[in-house]
């Protein structure tokens, strides 16, 4: 088994940056955001790491994880839903200002 | 005995009395200061020539300072001017990268690596996108 080499600081932001674009290529809303959202906060969980092992190890999760969701992405084009998710409705027409909007329904 | 005739020099008809000098090959003191009188007496003329190229447009600038605020999530009322810089506002390298993606996003560009280590003021970022844009605009 090969060692992993430790990731310069450039690796580790190009492959936050790769994890990022990889999710805006999904369609479905959900797993978009959540894809996001789990991107940001595992780098952000493990930036105080200082062990070098433990910084290749987290590195090379990553590099698998940009994998699968690289796959998940193609396979998902195949299946795309023909309706919005209604969040997505919701921001497109209200804007992604973070506030909860209170929509009456009769 | 050569008089200087600057006294026959029309100031009241500027741009035919240069060039009556100039083929007389007269060399009047006078010199024409055309800058200063374009903009005060041509406000139609457009002042591309005095354009800094650096600069970027003032919605270009406002759209990016909203979006840091989003993602930094900092309060409306904090001021921040293009020459705000990401890690005085208490971003790290990885928020750099998201409001690099965010910016992406808004502007529907397309940045690569190598420009988006170099951003680290409110006005670079606005700089990047306007010649991204541009750059967009001539290959469509």
């Amino acid at each position: 088994m090969a060692v992993a080499s430790v990731p310069l600081r450039a690796e580790v932001l190009s492959l936050l940056r790769s994890l990022l674009k990889t999710a805006r290529k999904f369609g479905d809303y959900n797993i978009r955001e959540y894809a996001r959202r789990r991107a940001v906060d595992g780098f952000r969980e493990n930036k105080e790491l200082l062990d070098p092992s433990a910084i290749a190890a987290a590195f090379a999760e990553g590099t698998s994880q940009l994998e699968v969701a690289k796959r998940q992405a193609s396979v998902y084009t195949l299946y795309a839903p023909s309706a919005k998710s209604v969040m997505e409705i919701i921001i497109i027409h209200f804007g992604n200002t973070g506030r909860v909007v209170m929509i009456a329904t009769a | 005995m050569a008089t200087v005739s600057a006294a026959s020099v029309r100031f009241a008809s500027l741009k035919p009395a240069s060039r009556s000098n100039q083929t007389n090959g007269v060399t009047s003191g006078v010199k024409f200061v055309t800058i200063g009188t374009s903009k005060l007496s041509f406000p139609s003329l457009r002042s591309s020539r005095f354009r800094v190229h650096c600069a970027a447009k003032p919605e270009t600038v406002n759209k990016v300072i909203d979006i840091v605020k989003k993602q930094l999530a900092l309060s409306d009322d904090t001021s921040l001017t293009p020459e705000s810089k990401f890690s005085s506002l208490g971003a790290d390298s990885l928020d750099t990268v998201e409001i690099v993606m965010c910016l992406e996003e808004e502007f529907d560009i397309s940045v690569d690596e190598d420009n988006s280590q170099n951003i680290t003021t409110v006005q670079e970022a606005a700089d990047l996108i306007e010649k991204l844009v541009l750059q967009k605009a001539e290959a469509a």
